[in-house]
């Protein structure tokens, strides 16, 4: 244990230095909160999904569905009738959207209040305080939460109007719901409790059911029920158990979720950097002071405790702040991350931040056991040396200096293995980013050996920029190589960063760019509003479709279907498609040849490249669809690119589709123009003539892939923020490490001021020295930069979603790097050269 | 005292035997002390001469286990200091010797009393008493008035007084002095000798002042001189005559 008279002399030390205790307590903080920020608003949105889903999935254990995620309403008639099944219950779900309120969904669920009891606590006891008759009889009447109506400013017996579809329908509220705990209450909110037969209207499911639920018995009884249940059901009729869905669903935002965490990472590493490069400091600065107590008698054991000490000060206090930041910063980030959610996976409505310990206690140890583990090197460093030498500062500079032929040589290592990590078979998003780590550490180990070098070539430069003055800012940082190796490093590894995830995004940005611009072939594209931009299921009402088909100008119509299906076990995207000179020209093949001529023919489908990705299904291979006639081969003839979503999709053409599934709705449709007819004309005419027709999306070619990438750029805000938060975060370490740095050499600039440099020479070698580290961290964070990108597009990317990109470096983000590594260090710089130009050097020479 | 002494009556608190220092320089070696034998008594002050660079500090920090002999015997009463791992000697050091060097080596963020008290704390012994104790010498240095003044407002004559106040106030075994005047003017080094001396006096301590200051040797009980790595004993009266 330290005396308290050490951890006295400590704590004051640290209070000597306030602005180098505040930079990194600052550092920890900002760590911290975007690691907590990403996890809770990550948290919040699963959780929120979670409490919907267990909401209306309630206690059963089992339930059945259909091809398409729907089934005939007859199985439950002959479950329920026939086979005398009493634990069985309907349940249709779906979302609509409120006109009176735009932004807010409904969860609409479609129940029977008889069959209800054993299924859900808060739907099993309706029909008291509300006339149940009217709630069975009736197909427009709903019962939402006391909380949801007093949101939409709704009372008992107001009418509720919703749109689906781009249809609007209306609602009456025959009753409110109060919720008895928070749990139900969570699991009410926007939730609109209708009939059966209310939810097929308002959801245009007539004859349909979502699925019917079971509560089946434990074993042995349960297996025989299973058995026999299945022996009734149709063709096309499956029995799952329940939490399959849930966890499907759930499993879509995995990859995306685990990168957000990852770039959240990024910041705690750069945070971790200023800690050691803290640390280093106060450890290099009080050498002799170390020296002197270790010659009293502290024990080493005593002085790694003072110097751990110090750091878990650090380490609770910037935690302390951080997990507050978080909070506050997660509150904004769940907005952007829900977005992204409704976007491209499923629609969640997240009320507030959940507040989970979990997220809270991770935040916890990360951010105090990250400043220990940044400390752990310096404090070693402190106690590994004899006191006989530990008060002698050229001995760790030339010690450093001989490591040198070692730390190039450790950085090679470092990068072989990341190599090695790469280059491992399989789909491992974890390994990856280790490979990413080894790579920045192979990139800071080999930073002191490249400063010496720049250092040398930059001398000469510099003395005939500056003189004496410019060879000797020159000459500091190797003379210092200690402490501005790990200043420069800390600043490349930030800025490096940056041009990563920025190189990173635009080449994404410009892959899906060029795709859009080959995909999208037709002049018009209808579809009715749907809730997910990119997974729109949404059915076109005949009429609509042939006013569209039939309207004069229009030369040429294809549609789209879209459906989920269970493919191979797994639920999957199906695009149906008329095929046709368009959809030849706007669909690019990674695998598979003469595929067109194929295309229509029973049996053959196309896979989209993060389908083949996740599921390693190629050319030739076998894919088990099941369809309204029950589960039928399907043969893989190409593999397509597609960057429209991460989960890839399954593409049939219409005839095929129409053999095997009884749908004959259409989700969308592309429409071509009469040439030189204009494309907005066509549109207002339509406009004109769907009128009091089902609402409809028509969008031209160019608005639509606008839209597209619109999205495309809300999907990346978080990430861009992210990146800004890193960059914070590394500014505020090179702010405290270049600091720092010049501080510590208070004594020997006095001894140049007692040699006769003025003040304003002083200010002039402050600045030289730290732009020049700053352009060598802004030079040596290119290659690790584009390393980084590298590591992001083409192994990570593709490791998370299948994607492949095309790598896009575009000069600005090279050069906004090197400008911002020479900003940051000079700004850095302002305070020390300002302080240092004005002390009086009789000061710093005296003893301390 | 020293490699020829005859055999003492009083039992020798500190017995060097053999005791060699090299140093490797690059592909060189440097040979600082060469197969030293000498012994301290209990209550001698014993001065060690040399010029500067001649092995003085070396000794004095093999002696207090800061550094590590090459070869040879370092015995304080029966525990051999060669034997004991880098942490004993650390707790050795702090409970049984008592440090002054040339630059006062104080600890910059402890006021002057906490700097004395600190050696105590380490030893866990700060008892009330001893506390009393060890101020009670602040006082006999002359700086018990600026107890809770830090450091860097001392002079260095004020400084060298903490520190000898800090290598007396736990009651070491050993006093280790190296050079304990050697930044000080002649004026401030005669007040801290002073000091010095009474304070042994009074207390009955132990001393090996390392000095090239000739005023310092009218103090010492014994003279040993060390040159070119070896250790001589001076004859007291050679230098009282010249």
């Amino acid at each position: 244990m330290t005396t308290s008279l050490l951890r006295r002399s400590s704590l004051r030390y640290l209070i000597k230095h306030p602005l180098l205790m505040a930079l990194s307590i600052l550092g920890v903080a900002l760590g911290v909160a975007v690691v907590v920020a990403i996890d809770l608003a990550n948290t919040s949105a699963n959780e929120a999904f979670r409490l919907s889903s267990e909401a209306v999935t309630g206690r059963a254990t089992h339930y059945i569905t259909g091809s398409r995620e729907l089934l005939d309403e007859r199985v439950y008639r002959t479950l329920r009738v026939d086979g005398g099944l009493r634990n069985a219950a309907p349940v249709i779900d779906g979302y609509v959207s409120v006109p009176s309120d735009p932004g807010r969904t409904l969860q609409i669920m479609g129940i029977d209040p008889l069959a209800e009891a054993p299924f859900r606590s808060f739907t099993g006891g309706l029909g008291s305080g509300f006339d149940l008759g009217q709630f069975i009889s009736s197909n427009s009447t709903g019962i939402l939460s006391v909380g949801t109506a007093r949101g939409l400013g709704l009372a008992e017996g107001d009418r509720l109007l919703v749109r689906f579809e781009g249809n609007e329908k209306e609602v009456t509220l025959i009753g409110l719901v109060e919720a008895d705990n928070e749990q139900t209450s969570r699991a009410l909110e926007n939730l609109l409790i209708v009939d059966i037969a209310t939810a097929q209207r308002l959801l245009d499911l007539q004859g349909k059911l979502s699925r019917v639920e079971l509560i089946i018995p434990d074993e042995p009884e349960g297996s025989r029920l299973l058995e026999s249940i299945k022996s009734t059901l149709p063709d096309g009729v499956v029995l799952e158990q329940s939490g399959t869905k849930t966890e499907t669903i759930a499993q879509m935002t995995r990859a995306f979720s685990l990168n957000l965490i990852a770039l959240s990472f990024l910041a705690l590493i750069v945070g971790m950097f200023l800690i050691y490069n803290t640390v280093t400091f106060s450890v290099v600065q009080r050498r002799p002071t170390i020296g002197r107590l270790r010659a009293i008698g502290v024990t080493r054991k005593e002085i790694f405790q003072l110097i751990m000490g110090e750091a878990l000060l650090i380490g609770v206090l910037g935690t302390a702040i951080g997990l507050v930041a978080g909070i506050v910063l997660g509150q904004g980030l769940v907005q952007l991350v829900t977005q992204s959610i409704n976007d491209l996976y499923y629609v969640v409505r997240v009320r507030s931040l959940d507040l989970s310990y979990w997220s809270l206690a991770k935040g916890i140890g990360l951010g105090i056991g990250a400043t220990l583990f940044a400390a752990l090197v310096p404090a070693r460093e402190a106690t590994a040396a004899p006191p006989s030498s530990v008060m002698r500062r050229s001995e760790d500079e030339s010690r450093l200096k001989t490591l040198i032929p070692r730390l190039t040589i450790g950085a090679i290592g470092m990068a072989i293995a990341a190599l090695v990590l790469l280059a491992l078979p399989g789909n491992h998003i974890l390994v990856s980013y280790v490979a990413l780590l080894l790579i920045i550490l192979a990139f800071a180990s080999a930073t002191p050996g490249a400063v010496i070098l720049v250092a040398r070539l930059a001398r000469p430069v510099m003395g005939l920029m500056g003189g004496i003055v410019g060879r000797m800012a020159a000459q500091g940082t190797v003379t210092a190589l200690s402490r501005t190796a790990v200043a420069i490093a800390s600043l490349m590894i930030a800025i490096s960063a940056t041009i990563g995830v920025g190189v990173m995004v635009n080449s994404f940005r410009s892959t899906v760019e060029v795709w859009l611009e080959y995909t999208l072939q037709a002049d018009i594209y209808v579809s009715p509003p749907g809730l997910v931009f990119r997974r729109n299921d949404s059915t076109i009402v005949p009429e609509v479709e042939a006013i569209l088909r039939s309207h004069e100008g229009v030369t040429a119509t294809y549609s789209v279907r879209t459906a989920r299906v269970a493919a191979n076990g797994r639920s999957s995207d199906l695009i149906v498609v008329e095929p046709g000179p368009q959809r030849e020209a706007g669909t690019r093949f990674k695998e598979g040849s003469r595929v067109w001529d194929e295309f229509g023919k029973s049996n053959f489908i196309l896979v989209s490249e993060p389908y083949s990705f996740k599921n390693d299904v190629h050319v030739e291979d076998d894919i088990s669809i099941m369809t309204d006639q029950g589960e039928r081969s399907f043969t893989v003839g190409g593999v397509y690119y597609d960057y429209g979503s991460d989960l890839g999709a399954i593409m049939m053409s219409r005839s095929t589709y129409e053999t095997y599934f009884d749908d004959r709705g259409i989700s969308g449709l592309s429409l071509y123009v009469e040439p030189g007819k204009d494309v907005d004309s066509v549109i207002r005419e339509l406009r004109v003539r769907l009128e009091g027709q089902q609402e409809v999306l028509m969008r031209s070619n160019r608005s639509l892939r606008e839209a597209s990438l619109d999205v495309f750029d809300r999907t990346f805000t978080v990430t861009i923020v992210l990146r800004l938060l890193a960059v914070l975060v590394a500014f505020i370490g090179v702010l405290s490490a270049l600091m720092a740095l010049q501080l510590e050499r208070s004594r020997e600039l006095a001894v140049m001021r007692a040699n006769g440099l003025t003040p304003r020479q002083v200010w002039k070698y402050v600045t030289m020295q730290t732009g020049l580290m700053g352009l060598m961290a802004g030079l040596f964070s290119i290659p690790l930069g584009l390393s980084l990108a590298y590591i992001l597009i083409f192994v990570i990317n593709k490791r998370s979603f299948g994607w492949t990109l095309q790598m896009e470096i575009t000069p600005a983000i090279l050069g906004q790097a090197l400008v911002l590594a020479i900003v940051a260090a000079l700004l850095a710089g302002i305070i020390p050269a300002w302080k240092m130009s004005r002390a009086n050097p009789a000061n710093a020479l005296r003893n301390e | 005292m020293a490699p020829q002494q005859e055999k003492s009556p009083v039992k020798p608190l500190l017995r060097v035997s053999n005791l060699s220092k090299t140093y490797r320089e690059g592909e060189s070696e440097r040979r600082v002390l060469r197969g030293l034998n000498f012994e301290v008594n209990e209550g001698e002050l014993v001065v060690l001469l040399g010029r500067s660079g001649s092995g003085k500090s070396t000794l004095l920090n093999l002696i207090s286990g800061i550094d590590v002999a090459t070869e040879g015997q370092i015995y304080f009463g029966d525990i051999n200091l060669t034997d004991l791992s880098e942490n004993d000697r650390t707790l050795f050091r702090r409970e049984s010797i008592g440090i002054i060097f040339q630059s006062f080596n104080l600890i910059p963020t402890l006021t002057v009393a906490e700097n004395m008290l600190l050696p105590m704390e380490l030893t866990g012994r700060m008892s009330p008493a001893q506390q009393a104790k060890a101020l009670s010498i602040l006082e006999e240095v002359g700086l018990k008035d600026r107890q809770d003044t830090y450091p860097d407002r001392l002079s260095g004559g004020e400084q060298q007084r903490v520190a000898l106040a800090r290598a007396l106030a736990h009651e070491p075994l050993l006093i280790l002095a190296d050079e304990p005047t050697g930044n000080l003017d002649s004026k401030t080094a005669d007040q801290v000798m002073h000091i010095l001396h009474r304070l042994i006096h009074v207390e009955k301590r132990t001393m090996l002042i390392a000095t090239h200051d000739r005023d310092i040797l009218d103090l010492a009980d014994r003279i040993v001189s060390l040159q070119d790595g070896v250790l001589t004993e001076v004859d007291l009266e050679s230098i009282a005559n010249g």
